[in-house]
C-alpha cells in the first residue's frame, strides 16, 4: 500500500504536467486519442473502486455509462438544457439509480452479486434496443450543447482543444477524488472487506453499508465518463448500454493492475490505442480480447501496476 | 347475434392463450435444459458461466450446419450434444480449471470464452439471422386446439432428457459421487472419489445438455450468433429466483417464468415481459435472498 502511494505521489505530477503539455503539443488524431484515454480512465478508475478495492465484480456497469450518456443527450436534446444542467442531471439519475439498485445487489454473495449485476446490464441493454422512441436503438441519436460560459469567457466544447481541457479537468477532479477516498478510512474499510468480509464485518463494520458506498461512487464516475463520452461524441446509441462496454473496465482493470487506480489508466493507456488500430485491421479483434481474459490469470494475475509495485517493495 | 359474436371472440382469446401457454411450457422445458446445465456448475464447481448461452447458440448453429451440410436435420440433434460436450470438457480442464472456487474470476475467463465463441460463430455462421425450416410440418388437432407436431417432440425430448438426468444423478453410483462432491468436496475426495474427473465430467454434462436446448430450439427460433444473450439473461433470472445449486428450483421456476412471459408478451413488449421477470427476480432476492429453494452459500 506504502509502496503504491510513494509511487503514485511521485508520478502524478510530472504526468499532470505531461497531460497539461500535451494539450497543445499534440497533432489532432493522438489528442483526439488522448481525450478518448482520458474519458475511458474515469471509466476505469471508477471501476477499480468497486473490483479491485472492495472486491465487487459487476459486469453492467454499462448500464450506469448509457444512462450517463443518455442523461445528458435527452434534457439537451429534449428541453434546451445547457451542458451543466444537463451533466449535473445524468449524475443525479444514475445516484438515483444506483440508490435504488443497490442495495439490492450489494447484500448478495459474490458468485449472486455479479449474475445479477450481468442480469442489470442486460435488462437495460434490451431496454435501450427497445425503447427505440427513446433511445434512438442502435442508430443512437445525435445532439449538440450550447457554448457553455465561465465568467466572461464563453467556449465551446467541440473546440478540440477546448475538449481536451474539459476532459482533462475532470480526469483530474476524480483521479484526486478516488485517490482521497482510497487513502481515507472508507478506502481501507473498503480494502479489509475485499480481504474478508467476515472479519470485517466482526471488526463491527455495516459491510453492506460500505460496500453500497463503494457502489454508489463507482456509480456516479461511470455516469460521468459515459456523460463525457456522449459530448465529445456529440452521439449516444443503444449500443453504449452492450455487455462489452461492461466487460471492457475489467480487461483494463485486470491488465494496469487491480486496486491500483493508476493501473486501470495505464490498461487503459496501452489498450485503446491498440483497440483502434486492430479492430480496423480485423474486425473479429474480440477473439484477442476474450483470449486475454481467459488467459491473463495464469500469466498476470497483478497486472503491470502490481508487478511493479511488488519489485519496488523488494528494492 | 352479438352474443355469438362475443363468445366466439372469447373462444378465440382462450384459443390463442392456449396456445401461448403450451408455447410457453415448451420453451420452459428448453429453458430448464439451459439453466440447469447453469444451476449445477455451479453448485458442484462454484463456476459461474457465463459461456453458457453460446454453447446453447453452438448447439443450434452445429444443428445448422447438420441439416445444410450433411443434410440431415435429427443427426445434428444427436451430434451437437456430443461435440459441445467434448467441448465443455477441454475448457473445463485448461481454461476454467486454473481459477476454479473463485466466482468472481470464473466469470472473467468464461465471458472470454463467450467472446471467443461469439466472434468464431460471427466469423463462420455469419451476421445475419437464419431461419430453420419446421423438421416435423404437421399439425396435431388435441381438444380444438391445433399445435405444431415438432414443438411436442421437443417438449417430449427435453422431459426425457431431464427425466436422464434425474435417475442419472440419483440412480448411478457416478451421479452418487457427483452429489457427494456437490455436498462436500474434501470429504469426498478424502473417500476417494477422483473429483477433478468428477468437475470434468459434470462441466461436460451441463455444456451438453446446453448444446441440446440449442439443437432442440433452433427450428424455433431465429439463428443468429448473439442468439446466447437471450437465454443466457433468462436462464440466470431462473437460477436465481429457483436459488443457485438447486434442481427442482431451477426446473419448477422455468415452468413458471417462461409461460408467464409469453402471455405477458400477448399485451407488452417480449423485452417488457423480460422487465416483468426482472421484477419477481427481484422481490424473491428481497424476501429470500438465496431463491426459493437455495441452500448453497457462496
Amino acid at each position: 500500500m506504502e509502496a503504491t502511494t510513494k509511487l503514485t505521489t511521485l508520478a502524478a505530477l510530472p504526468l499532470m504536467l505531461l497531460l497539461l503539455v500535451m494539450g497543445v503539443a499534440l497533432p489532432a488524431d493522438l489528442r483526439s486519442l488522448t481525450i478518448d484515454i482520458m474519458i475511458f480512465s474515469i471509466y476505469a478508475m471508477a471501476f477499480d473502486l468497486l473490483f479491485g478495492i472492495s472486491n465487487q465484480l459487476s459486469i453492467g456497469q454499462a448500464m450506469f455509462f448509457g444512462v450517463g450518456a443518455y442523461g445528458v443527450l435527452l434534457p439537451a436534446l429534449r428541453m434546451g438544457v445547457g451542458l451543466w444542467a444537463a451533466m449535473l442531471m445524468a449524475l443525479t439519475l444514475c445516484l438515483t439509480l444506483a440508490l435504488v439498485l443497490g442495495p439490492l445487489a450489494v447484500r448478495l454473495s459474490e458468485a449472486y452479486f455479479v449474475i445479477i449485476t450481468i442480469i442489470f446490464g442486460m435488462i437495460f441493454y434490451f431496454l435501450a434496443m427497445s425503447w427505440t422512441w427513446l433511445t434512438g436503438g442502435s442508430d443512437g441519436l445525435t445532439f449538440e450543447v450550447p457554448p457553455i460560459t465561465l465568467g466572461f469567457i464563453s467556449y465551446s466544447v467541440y473546440d478540440p482543444i477546448a475538449n481536451y481541457y474539459f476532459t482533462l479537468t475532470f480526469f483530474i477532479i476524480v483521479y484526486f477524488i478516488l485517490k482521497r477516498i482510497m487513502d481515507s478510512p472508507l478506502g481501507m474499510i473498503l480494502v479489509s472487506i475485499r480481504e474478508s468480509e467476515e472479519r470485517t464485518k466482526f471488526l463491527g463494520y455495516d459491510v453492506v453499508r460500505y460496500k453500497l458506498t463503494a457502489y454508489v461512487i463507482s456509480a456516479i464516475f461511470t455516469g460521468l465518463s459515459g456523460a463525457l463520452y456522449a459530448i465529445r461524441c456529440r452521439y449516444a446509441s443503444a449500443e453504449y448500454f452492450s455487455i462489452f462496454i461492461s466487460v471492457e473496465p475489467i480487461i483494463w482493470t485486470l491488465i494496469g493492475g487491480a486496486g491500483t487506480l493508476v493501473g486501470p489508466i495505464v490498461g487503459v493507456a496501452l489498450l485503446t490505442p491498440i483497440a483502434y488500430y486492430i479492430s480496423a485491421l480485423w474486425k473479429h479483434y474480440l477473439i484477442i480480447v476474450g483470449l486475454i481474459m481467459v488467459l491473463i490469470f495464469r500469466f498476470s494475475p497483478k497486472g503491470i501496476m502490481g508487478y511493479i509495485v511488488s519489485k519496488i517493495r523488494r528494492w | 347475434m352479438v352474443e355469438t359474436l362475443l363468445e366466439m371472440a372469447l373462444l378465440e382469446l382462450a384459443e390463442k392463450l392456449l396456445f401461448t401457454i403450451a408455447n410457453g411450457v415448451v420453451w420452459a422445458l428448453i429453458t430448464a435444459l439451459v439453466a440447469l446445465g447453469l444451476s449445477f456448475i455451479f453448485g458442484l464447481m462454484g463456476i459461474v458461466n457465463v459461456a453458457h448461452g453460446e454453447l446453447y447458440t453452438l448447439g443450434a448453429v452445429l444443428t445448422w450446419y447438420s441439416l445444410t451440410r450433411l443434410g440431415s436435420f435429427w443427426l445434428g440433434i444427436a451430434l451437437a450434444p456430443l461435440a459441445v460436450g467434448a467441448l465443455g470438457s477441454v475448457l473445463e480442464r485448461f481454461a476454467i480449471r486454473p481459477v476454479e472456487g473463485r466466482p468472481a474470476y470464473t466469470v472473467i475467463v468464461t465471458v472470454g470464452i463467450a467472446f471467443v465463441i461469439q466472434q468464431a460463430v460471427l466469423a463462420t455462421f455469419g451476421g445475419w439471422p437464419q431461419v430453420m425450416p419446421d423438421p416435423m410440418p404437421i399439425v396435431v388437432h388435441f381438444a380444438g386446439v391445433r399445435y405444431p407436431a415438432y414443438r411436442i417432440f421437443v417438449a417430449a425430448v427435453s422431459v426425457l432428457a431431464l427425466m436422464g438426468l434425474w435417475s442419472f444423478l440419483h440412480k448411478t453410483s457416478l451421479g452418487l459421487s457427483i452429489r457427494a462432491a456437490m455436498q462436500d468436496r474434501d470429504m469426498a475426495s478424502a473417500m476417494g472419489i477422483p473429483v477433478s474427473s468428477i468437475y470434468v465430467i459434470t462441466f461436460s454434462l451441463g455444456a451438453a445438455l446446453a448444446a441440446l436446448g440449442g439443437a432442440l430450439a433452433a427450428p424455433i427460433v431465429q439463428l443468429h450468433y448473439l442468439m446466447g444473450l437471450d437465454i443466457l439473461c433468462l436462464a440466470f433470472i431462473v437460477v436465481i429466483i429457483g436459488g443457485l445449486g438447486s434442481l427442482k428450483g431451477t426446473f419448477v421456476t422455468s415452468l413458471i417464468i417462461c409461460p408467464l412471459e409469453n402471455v405477458l408478451s400477448l399485451f407488452i413488449t417480449p423485452t417488457e415481459a423480460r422487465v416483468v421477470s426482472f421484477v419477481v427476480m427481484a422481490t424473491v432476492l428481497l424476501l429470500r435472498p438465496r431463491g426459493l429453494f437455495g441452500t448453497i452459500v457462496r
